[in-house]
Parts: C-alpha cells; structure tokens; sequence
C-alpha cells in the first residue's frame, strides 16, 4: 500500500520526527481526556436523575451539573482535541515543527487557565465555599447571569485558541517561504480553512460575552438586550459544532483509507468541502432561533436555506469517505455489490470507532434535516429530540472519532504501545450500542413533546402520551443507554492511563496519513485561494446578519429594556425558584 | 497496535488505480440511505401535519398581513 510517508522520516513515529510537538499535542490530548471524564460522569448523573431512577442531588443542582456537562463535553474536551490533531496535522504535512515552541505552549497554558476558571465558577454554584455562580448552561442565555470569572475564562479559552490558529498560519507561512510553488498539503488546507471560520463565528461570541455579559455581569451596565446576544451566541454557536466536527472529517478523509487498506478517492472534493465550510457554518446560526419572538420569519426562512446548502458538503463527504474506505476493501480482496464491506479492518478499533461514529453521522443527517427545517422545528425544538440529535453529532461522530483516533495518537505522541486493543475494541462498540438505545429514546421522547433542561419531567395532572411504547420504556432506555456510555468512558480511560504505564516500544506503525487517488494536481488552483473563500464568507455573513441584527437593536435597544441579571443561587433561594416554577406549570 | 498498519500492508491483495476503480458498493450504500431519508421523510407529514395542526403554511396570512 502505497500512504503518504515523510520523505526524511519513513518509518519514524511522530514522537520521533517532532518529539518537542509531540510533548504539547499529549498534554492537549489529556486535557481533553480529563474533561471528558468529569462531563461524561455528570452526564450519567443527569441522566439517571431525569429519569428518576437515582436521585441523589438536589433538582436545583441540576442545572449546575448540566452546565459543567454541556460547557467541559461541547467546549474543552472537544477543542483542545481539535488543537492537539490540528498541531499534528499541520507539522506532519508540512514536515517541519511549530515556528516557535514557546509560543505553542503559551496558547496551550492559556487555554488550561481559562478552562479552570470556567470549572471553578460553575463549581461554585454545588460548592458553598466557592464564592461564584454560574448555572447559565452552555448556552448561557441572559437574563440568566454567570459570575464574571464564567465569562473571563471562556475568553481566554477563546483567545487561546485564536493563538493556536495563528501557530499555525505562522508554521504555514515558513513553509510557504521554503515551497513558494506547491499546494498546500491537505491536512493543512483543512486545519487552516477551518480556523478562518473559527475567527469569523467566534468575533460574535466575543462581542457578546466583551461588550455586554461582562460589563453586565460586573455591574458596569445595568442591562443587555437577551435576544442581541442570544443571536451573538448562535452567529458563534452553530459554526462552532462545524469546529468540532471538522477534526473528525479530517480523520474520516486521512485516515480512514489508510486504516481500509487504501486511498482517499479525491483529494479536490476534500477541498470543496471545507471550503464549503468555511463559507456556509457562519450565516445559518439564526436556524437556532426558529421559535425566538422579534426576529422576523424571512431572516429564518433565509437562514433555513443557507442550511439546507449545509447538507451538500455532509454528503459529498458521505461519498467521498464510503468511496475511499471501498477502495482500501477492494484492494484488500473485497468483492461483490456489498460483499467488500466484510473485508474492511474491524477488528482494528481505530477503524471500527471511526466508521461506527460515521454511521451514527448518517442517522443525525434526518434529525438534523428535522431540525432545519422551520415547520417541523417547531414541533421538537424545546424537546429532547434536539438533545438526542446532538448526542449523535458531538456525541458520538466527533466523541467516538477522537476516542477511536487516541487509540492511534496516543502511541505516536508517547512511543508506547498501546495498553490493549481488544479493550479498545469493545469500547467503541459499547459506545455505540449505549447511544442507540440513549438517543434513540431522546429522539422519541421529544416527538411527544418531552422538554429537554428540565430536571423534572413530570407534571401534576399531565401525562405524557407516546404513540408508541411508553413513557417508562423510553427512561428505561435512557438510564441504561447512559450506563453503558459510562462504562466505555471507564474503558477508554483505563486503556489510556494503563498505555501511559506502557514501556517504550519501538515497533509502533509510522506517522503516514493516507495517499489519494486523485491528487491536488488535479483540483483547481483556486480551491487554494484562502483569501477569495475568506472574504466571499464575510459577504455571507454581512448579507445574512445585518438586517436581522439592526432590527433586533432597533427593537430592543443595543443595552435591552432593562433587563436585569438574575444569578439562580445567589440572589434567589433554589427552593422558592422551584415552586414557583411548580405553581405556573399547569 | 504494533504491527496494526504494517499487517494491513501485507493484506492488500492488489493494487486498484485511479481509472480502473469503479466505486458501485458506494454508490448502492447512499442510494440506500436517500432511501431512508425518503421513508423518514414521509413517516414526517404523519408526525407533523396530521399529528397537529400546520404551523408555518397555516401562518401565511398572517405574514403578509391579511389576517
């Protein structure tokens, strides 16, 4: 088989060609395993609470569990993955390190210290010795108001990762010095197109979080205007699970040929669709805010349409992927209609993890056509439908990848073997089985019209009526779904920590990434025009955010009506809050 | 995980180029799946419009200021 090789190195291990990247990358990767643990366990918490099988903390103290679940799960595990696959991605292709490891190490640390800060003040709201609040979920929607240290530390997450962007834009630039004449190598090319929309959606979350929550959350203004920054969350808060899922495809596109045996079946399409991303994951936030009064439906009936073109790149990448891991079978014998899929690499987790979380994308695919389109929003929107729709997404086709990668990079950051394939393996079964059942039930639930961020899901004379099955059956699915997930988490861990234990080896598997069929050669110059995709991505934004956000300033005024903060266990006693809650639910 | 890549080399049964590949197992997997979409698609005007009643077309007066 023919797979990319570094022509200096063949042979060598990543440790061993960039053994200074290798340190930041393994320190990246487990701050992401540490979040990973914490907001997985909390997500089992939840789950068996919801569902009133364990209650064991109070209802109030729901929403601190969850808001510590969704921000560690959505925000830390996932990107500072992102910037340890991203910082491989780039100096492999490149074949040289980071311009300057120093600065490497300092967006990391930054990155670190606005994640505690961000743990310690949603901490507080469980923990009375911690003088802070913060049970604004991940959303963090005004008028529900976080304690500054919240809001601080998401910043500094932020700009630490605007730093990783720029470490590699600079790692970039030296190349391009070296290489005036040659395409930007694919892993590259989809770090980097990735990034410019990182810059672009999260210029809106930073507006928001500098201009408003904190000098609201300080006591420097009396009042913001909630749909103004609601609408600044979503510019950010759509492109932002596009920013997760991007360090999936890129495994999907270079890895899982290699790991099938093959070649990625084109490398042009690869490069239309993150440039398809980059143009498209900004201007479509306002599909979040179908059921938001004061934004007019021709703004949502755009922003729906921008989505609907989302599809494309999903399903170019459906084809391109399928097409790539088919040849790897064929090459390996496979033949038949459907008969080469039994000559694929299942009993590799790297490769069973990767296409099982694939799979499970193909499923969210319908939820999230659901979800985009307007009419049939309205009916799930507020329910667990959408919750069983992203834990198909973030939850399994980016968790599942990167777990299903770390088997892989783990050993190449460490040089040591990694502690047990067999483990691994039952792993990302274990996971996909637990989410089947889990979002499966969440999915049903919401058609019936279960709402989601609710600790209590029962109401005094109301019941729920499934059209199928029962409302018991669907809990019971969901508690045992979220076992099971647990218990990949402990085995995922286990195998990580125990291969951290492992001596160094010096028979691990080179650092390639898979070749292509159809090489750069054949794609248009133009694909690599990253300041054309650039400023056409500004234009969508402008035409698609302008109107609707001076209309909502119009409306609302740019500081709100005066709508004051309100913190959930500070100023209010949690209890008092539940029962009135109780008293306006019929 | 040793010899996990290196085995995987040693399996290939043949090399496939660029023009002699023909990717039909692909193409009969996404025809499968736009078959589902389609169904679930379907199974959706149950769930959504004789479930309840219309919530967007029924508004269509309303949003050019008729009703």
């Amino acid at each position: 088989m023919e797979v990319t090789r570094m022509s200096s190195t063949a042979g060598q291990t990543y440790l061993d060609q960039f053994p200074a990247e290798a340190k930041v990358i393994k320190a990246a990767f487990w701050s992401s395993f540490m979040a990973l643990a914490i907001g997985g366990l909390l997500g089992l918490v939840q789950a068996l609470h919801r569902t009133d099988v364990l209650r064991f903390i109070d209802s109030a103290d729901y929403y601190t569990v969850l808001t510590a679940h969704g921000v560690l799960l959505a925000i830390t595990f996932t990107i500072f993955f992102l910037v340890g696959i991203f910082t491989w991605a780039v100096t492999t292709s490149l074949d040289r390190g980071v311009v300057d490891i120093r600065f490497t190490w300092a967006w990391y640390i930054m990155m670190v210290v606005g994640t505690i800060l961000v743990g310690v003040s949603i901490l507080g709201g469980v923990v009375d010795a911690i003088p802070t609040n913060a049970d604004v979920l991940f959303t963090f929607y005004a008028p529900l108001q976080a304690h500054p240290a919240f809001y601080v530390g998401l910043v500094l997450f932020v700009v630490g990762s605007w730093l990783a962007g720029a470490d590699w834009f600079r790692t970039w630039w030296a190349w391009r010095k070296e290489n005036p004449d040659e395409r930007i190598p694919l892993p590259t090319f989809m770090a980097l197109t990735t990034t410019l929309f990182w810059y672009l959606c999260t210029l809106g979350v930073a507006l928001s979080i500098l201009v408003f929550l904190l000098p609201w959350s300080l006591g420097i203004v009396d009042s913001v205007n909630p749909l103004l920054t609601r609408t600044l969350f979503w510019y950010f808060g759509h492109a932002v699970v596009y920013f997760w899922l991007m360090p999936a495809y890129m495994m999907w596109y270079i890895m899982l040929p290699k790991l099938s045996g093959g070649k990625l079946f084109s490398d042009p399409l690869a490069r239309v669709v993150f440039v398809l991303f980059l143009l498209l994951s900004t201007p479509v936030g306002i599909h979040h805010q179908y059921l938001d009064p004061g934004i007019a439906e021709g703004y949502k009936f755009i922003a729906m349409t921008n989505t609907m073109f989302l599809l494309l790149p999903s399903l170019l990448t459906a084809f391109t992927v399928v097409a790539s891991m088919e040849h790897g079978a064929r090459q390996r014998g496979g033949t038949g209609y459907l008969g080469w899929l039994k000559a694929l690499p299942w009993r590799d987790p790297v490769f069973t993890g990767m296409a099982l979380a694939g799979l499970m994308f193909a499923a969210a695919g319908f939820s999230g056509m659901i979800n985009a389109g307007m009419n049939i929003n309205y009916l799930v929107h507020n329910t667990w439908w959408v919750v069983g729709h992203f834990h198909l997404t973030v939850g399994t086709a980016v968790a599942l990848t990167f777990m299903a990668a770390a088997y892989w990079f783990i050993p190449q950051v460490t040089g040591k073997e990694l502690w047990s394939r067999r483990l691994a393996l039952g792993q990302v079964l274990v996971w996909f089985v637990g989410m089947t059942f889990m979002s499966n039930a969440m999915h049903r639930s919401g058609l019936f019209g279960m709402p989601r961020r609710t600790a209590e899901p029962q109401y005094q004379g109301f019941d729920f009526e499934p059209a199928v099955g029962t409302v018991g059956e669907i809990n019971a699915q969901v508690a045992l779904g979220a076992v099971l997930l647990t218990v990949a988490l402990a085995m995922f861990l286990l195998n990580m920590v125990m291969t951290s234990f492992n001596d160094d080896s010096d028979s691990l598997p080179a650092n390639t990434y898979a070749g292509t069929l159809s090489g750069p050669e054949d794609s248009p110059a133009v694909l690599d025009n990253l300041k054309l995709w650039t400023a056409i991505a500004v234009v969508l934004v402008i035409v698609g955010y302008t109107l609707p956000l001076a209309s909502i300033v119009d409306s609302g005024g740019l500081f709100g009506p005066d709508i004051g903060g309100f913190q959930l266990a500070i100023e209010t006693d949690p209890a008092l809050v539940l029962e009135s809650v109780r008293e306006v639910m019929p | 995980m040793a010899s996990a890549t290196e085995q995987r080399e040693t399996d290939q049964v043949h090399e496939i180029g660029h023009e002699e590949y023909d990717p039909i197992g692909t193409a009969i997997l996404i025809g499968i799946y736009f078959l589902i979409l389609v169904l679930l698609w379907l199974f959706m005007y149950f769930v959504e419009f004789l479930g309840n009643g219309p919530t967007v077309v029924g508004a269509l007066l309303t949003v050019v200021g008729l009703a």
